[in-house]
């Protein structure tokens, strides 16, 4: 894994570029239009510090790419287009490729039943049940979760639960920290 | 975890081996959670550990949400050229 602190760096100073880019562009903003600017930077500020090496990173930037909003933010951080618009489908091709490779094991129910271990079988295909049904809405939340096989999808969501928690530290750190220094300057003003 | 290693029987060694790795991720999942680490017991099962990856997913999104709210709303109220704003640029550098 790596380096919790050059990820929070790299983070900060993508997401610092987006945040100017931002400002530059338009002087007047409505606190919705703000947010989701603000949002849209720290997403691809998070997904662009991870460099295409992950699945998660690059649904994320191919999207934000795709859709029409905010172009300006999106190509200040991400810069050339094209590149990523060519890797999107070939990742695309890989993670199916390894799905098919892979036999679903989650989805599998091969349940051996004979008369003294049916009880157990049953306790045993519910809970695969139920590992699927919690499978599928992992793969939900994790963005390109629905094209990974498990063992990638596992990798997948480990990277992505400590890049948002990055994401988490140094928004709530700035937010913060502003915070009390506005309110510090408007108390001895 | 037990029932998936169980119900193996039928298939070949290879998924044998990437079941082991599986497991694997899947304690290294467990330790990155708030809620199972503060346990003693390792155990969780595989999917209390997928439902707490889940939940756990889902805050840190709303997180970020309230986050980007907070500041969008911080940042709307500081005039371009205050005192305020110098402050803020200078958190940045």
């Amino acid at each position: 894994m790596s380096n919790t602190g050059s990820l929070k760096q790299e983070f900060l100073k993508k997401w610092i570029q987006g945040l100017k880019a931002c400002s530059a562009k338009k002087k007047e903003m409505s606190i919705m239009e703000r947010k989701k600017a603000i949002k849209l930077s720290a997403d691809l500020a998070m997904a662009s510090a991870r460099n295409s090496t992950t699945y998660w990173s690059h649904t994320l930037m191919a999207n934000a790419l795709q859709a029409n909003k905010n172009k300006f933010i999106v190509s200040d951080i991400l810069g050339n287009d094209s590149d990523h618009g060519i890797k999107k489908s070939s990742m695309r091709v890989l993670a199916t490729s390894h799905k098919n490779m892979r036999s679903k094991k989650i989805l599998k129910k091969s349940c051996s039943i004979s008369r003294r271990s049916k009880k157990k079988a049953l306790g045993r295909c519910i809970a695969r049940n139920l590992v699927n049904k919690r499978t599928q809405v992992l793969k939900r939340l994790v963005p390109g979760g629905e094209y990974m096989d498990d063992e990638c999808l596992i990798k997948e969501t480990l990277d992505y639960i400590l890049s948002l928690r990055v994401q988490v530290d140094v928004m709530r750190h700035l937010a913060n920290n502003a915070t009390h220094a506005v309110s510090h300057t408007t108390t001895t003003s | 975890m037990s029932g998936r290693r169980s119900g193996q029987s039928s298939e070949g060694t290879s998924s044998r081996i990437s079941d082991d790795r599986i497991i694997e991720l899947m304690s290294k999942l467990q330790q990155l959670l708030p809620e199972i680490r503060n346990r003693r017991s390792n155990k969780a099962s595989a999917s209390k550990v997928l439902q707490e990856t889940c939940n756990y997913i889902r805050n840190l999104h709303k997180e970020v949400d309230d986050l980007s709210d907070r500041l969008s709303q911080l940042l709307s109220t500081i005039d371009a050229d205050s005192p305020e704003a110098a402050i803020i640029r200078s958190l940045i550098m």
